[in-house]
């Protein structure tokens, strides 16, 4: 096996997205990456824009109704789909973290985004129908 | 993906790793929990779910409600932060620079538990008394 020519340094951070010529590995960590720092980008928003409860029931009732528009929804449904994967990537790291299941890992990613797509697509329906 | 153990990351001792694991797995729970009473009819609070200042309000009078809430508060945070810490260190930071970033998510960990405490409390206080 030849050393891929894309691994990624401290001055070539960016490569970390780079899937080329690595394992199916490199999808599962770029996915968790990439919804790690939306969720984390989605919780302290979240946090902030709840400070309307604090102000009083015009302030908060006001705010959701802004959140009504398909733009939020379509935005509340990524933090969604999010979560499902990087929930249940966690629970693949963790497991192997303690050295279970490791020789079917890759068979566990492929399940994990299957659930992760009919995830989506159930959410997806019910969010927009509803 | 090749069959290995799994490796220890440098810079990560094992308790931030442990909490990170084990807060992982309890936000899974809680946050079943907190998006299936939030969003759905499973649990009856009021006729508007949380999406009016009220039924949020009433939502929060069963002491259940505010427990959980503050509970999966500090795990997300510290699950998040714990994450975030993680990422930056594959940048390889300077002694120095991971005590400036130590330091920084501490305090901005504390602060935010703080403020959800805060406005967990600042809720309650508008129930009828």
């Amino acid at each position: 096996m030849s050393t891929p020519t894309n691994q990624p340094s401290p001055k070539n951070w960016y490569k970390w997205f780079d899937p080329r010529g690595r394992d199916l590995g490199t999808w599962a960590f770029i996915l968790n990456r990439l919804t790690a720092l939306g969720l984390t980008f989605y919780l302290f928003l979240h946090l902030i824009v709840l400070g309307q409860l604090a102000i009083g029931p015009d302030a908060y009732d006001q705010f959701v109704e802004l959140l009504h528009s398909p733009v939020f929804i379509f935005g509340e449904l990524l933090v969604v789909i999010a979560g499902i994967y990087h929930g249940l990537n966690g629970l693949r790291v963790g497991l192997t973290s303690f050295g279970i299941a490791i020789p079917y890992q890759k068979q566990i990613f492929i399940g994990l985004l299957i659930l992760t797509i009919i995830g989506s697509i159930y959410f997806g329906i019910t969010m927009f129908t509803a | 993906m090749i069959a290995t153990k799994s490796v220890p990351k440098s810079g990560e001792g094992m308790w931030l790793w442990l909490i990170k694991i084990v807060s992982g797995a309890l936000i899974i729970l809680l946050l079943g929990l907190h998006f299936f009473v939030n969003h759905t009819g499973l649990v009856s609070i009021t006729e508007n779910g949380l999406l009016t200042h009220e039924g949020v309000v009433q939502y929060y009078a069963n002491p259940i409600v505010p427990t959980i809430e503050i509970l999966f508060l500090i795990f997300v945070i510290s699950h998040s932060l714990i994450g975030l810490r993680s990422i930056l260190l594959d940048l390889k930071p300077s002694r120095a620079a991971l005590n400036v970033i130590n330091w920084v998510f501490t305090l901005v960990g504390v602060v935010a538990i703080a403020y959800g405490i805060w406005l967990v409390f600042k809720i309650l206080s508008f129930l009828p008394a």
